[in-house]
């Protein structure tokens, strides 16, 4: 039980109801593999400039519903592969939730969350706490917590380190 | 306080007395279900021996696996997918269907939606099995979970009930329903819950129809759809049913997070306009939209009510040349009830293309749009690139309204056909 929290600053605001993940690498590149290729395409609609900026640790922020659709997995591996360490949203669309919290990738549901930051605040998502720090401004929200199979999962680092993990306790 | 449906099945496949929304169980599926897909089958097949050391699985009929995306093979990679799924299935004894029709429709035919019971799967459109009283969840990729244990954890979820009240018009659908409770719920009304249908309404739901309301209820943002099944549905659901199980009810004071009730007298058809299935859009709004195809198929729809409103909208009439409407049964139990109703003879003799069962035109694998085209549809999708380019365009709708659009070659409104 020794999730670490997230530390770094908001590389990117969606603020965007329902956001459609698929929208960061574009529906046309969705098939695409090679996550150097996908990395290219991320966020060229957004920040052409993205990559540039984005350091490692750094965190994205959305809006109500966020995953909502049909999500796919390659925007997010493209966002990982930028340094992207976690998504703090409004609130989260459940399948996209599942899905990347099976990758390990972690996600907190933090109602409030777009009044509380702006782009390159610095943030941290502490889970002891249950609490999103805008440590730039000096201000803080409860987020919602984890169910303690997401806890595992995302402390585990994905749903096969977890099953593996788990079977072993058994 | 009484408890929910969910609840109840939740508590017996939990092994506990009771349990209640947010609590967090280990829960035994009754069944656990799949269609062979690439990233999806063939990783856990890979997983369970490579991983896990499983070399065959436990109780191989609590397991069942479709062959229905990429059928027919277009590719000796798609074929070598069905192969290794034959495999897998042969050696551990674990029922396999292929070339029935859509899985979800499937699943109900032969008895997997056994009322009472907890079934899992990879895909959310499973969530149709609750028109006779399952709990059927998509899970994504946490499927594997079921597949190499007994158990799955997982977090009792809250309800949202909706009672249905008056009459359905002429031309208007189950589909119709469903899209309206988005539009009226909003596209993240049931959250992480559960959506529970009822209400003096049901009675101008068909069986058919449920399927198709409880099958979309991911976007709504629900984990899965369910009703408390009447004698209709249990006098389909019981004799099929493949393990015997008490069917479960909701208290009359069971706890919800939300009631709505929902007036279906002054309901139209509806459109859901792209790119995303949130966008619901009064049907009148489009009228005269030019249209290159049409789709009559997919677990949501192409069951016999779909196909007998689309020969009656077409009966005597003729698709407008060079527009391509594509009509697929979800199973090929409907499509030899079809043929034997006459609905397939009236529906090829307007010029329709006519195909067996299969989940491949929903996705765009087959009949694929290229940019600017623009389509109706009774998929499950309308999100960019779903039906092909990501620069075409897809209108969902109901099964009327796509025979109505088929003739006009446009947008057209179904009821001056009925």
């Amino acid at each position: 039980m020794s999730l670490q929290n997230l530390r770094g600053r908001v590389a990117f605001v969606f603020d965007e109801i329902n956001f459609d993940v698929d929208q960061i690498v574009g529906v046309k590149n969705i098939k695409i593999t090679d996550i150097e290729e996908l990395a290219q395409a991320a966020m060229q609609s957004y920040d052409p400039g993205f990559r540039d900026k984005v350091k490692l640790g750094d965190v994205i922020v959305g809006n109500h519903n966020f995953g909502y659709g049909h999500p796919h997995y390659p925007p997010m591996r493209a966002m990982r592969h930028l340094g992207i360490a976690g998504v703090v949203a409004e609130s989260f669309a459940p399948g996209y939730w599942r899905g990347e919290i099976s990758m390990g990738f972690p996600q907190a549901s933090c109602p409030g969350i777009l009044g509380l930051v702006e782009r390159w605040d610095e943030i941290e998502v502490d889970w002891q706490a249950n609490e999103v720090r805008n440590l730039t401004k000096g201000a803080s929200l409860p987020m919602e917590p984890l169910s303690f199979a997401d806890h595992e999962m995302l402390d585990a680092g994905g749903l096969l380190p977890y099953l593996k993990r788990s079977q072993n306790v058994a | 306080m009484g408890y929910t449906i969910a609840e109840k099945i939740l508590a017996r496949v939990s092994d506990k007395d009771h349990v209640r929304a947010g609590d967090e169980v280990m829960a035994k599926p009754d069944y656990v279900i799949a269609y062979d897909f690439p990233g999806y089958t063939d990783v856990y097949f890979k997983q369970m021996k490579e991983d896990f050391g499983i070399e065959r699985v436990a109780e191989p009929e609590r397991y069942a696996i479709f062959i229905d995306h990429m059928v027919p093979a277009t590719s000796p990679k798609e074929e070598e997918l069905h192969i290794g799924t034959r495999t897998w299935c042969a050696e551990n004894n674990v029922p396999l269907y292929e070339r029935r029709g859509i899985g979800h429709q499937v699943a109900a035919e032969i008895g997997y939606a056994v009322p009472g019971a907890f079934v899992v799967h990879f895909d959310g459109h499973i969530s149709q099995l609750g028109t006779f009283g399952t709990l059927a969840m998509g899970i994504r990729r946490n499927l594997l979970e079921a597949f190499v244990r007994e158990r799955i954890s997982i977090r009792v979820p809250q309800t949202v009930r909706v009672n249905l009240h008056g009459t359905l018009q002429k031309g208007v659908m189950a589909r119709d329903v469903f899209h309206h409770l988005v539009r009226t719920l909003g596209p993240a009304s049931c959250r992480f819950q559960v959506l529970e249908i009822g209400g003096p309404g049901m009675d101008q739901i068909s069986t058919e129809g449920l399927q198709t309301i409880t099958g979309l209820a991911m976007f709504t943002g629900a984990i899965t759809a369910i009703v408390n099944p009447d004698a209709a549905r249990l006098a389909y659901a019981l004799p099929r049913a493949r393990k015997k199980i008490e069917p479960v009810y909701s208290d009359p004071d069971a706890v919800y997070s939300a009631v709505h009730d929902v007036d279906l007298d002054n309901l139209e058809p509806l459109v859901v306009i792209p790119p995303t299935p949130a966008n619901t859009r009064n049907l009148s709004e489009f009228i005269g939209l030019e249209l290159n195809a049409g789709y009559l198929g997919s677990c949501a729809s192409g069951r016999l009510d779909d196909l007998r409103v689309a020969a009656e909208v077409l009966k005597g009439r003729q698709v407008k040349p060079g527009f391509q409407l594509n009509v697929v049964p979800t199973s090929q139990e409907i499509m030899a009830a079809a043929s034997r109703e006459g609905y397939i003879a009236t529906i090829v003799e307007a010029g329709a293309f006519v195909s067996s069962p299969s989940c491949d035109y929903c996705f765009g694998r087959i009949a694929t749009m290229t940019e600017k085209q623009r389509a109706v549809s009774t998929g499950t999708l309308n999100v960019r690139g779903r039906m092909g380019s990501p620069d075409s365009e897809i209108y969902l709708c109901n099964a009327a309204t796509v025979a109505a659009s088929a003739i006009e070659g446009a947008i057209a409104d179904p009821r001056k056909y009925l």
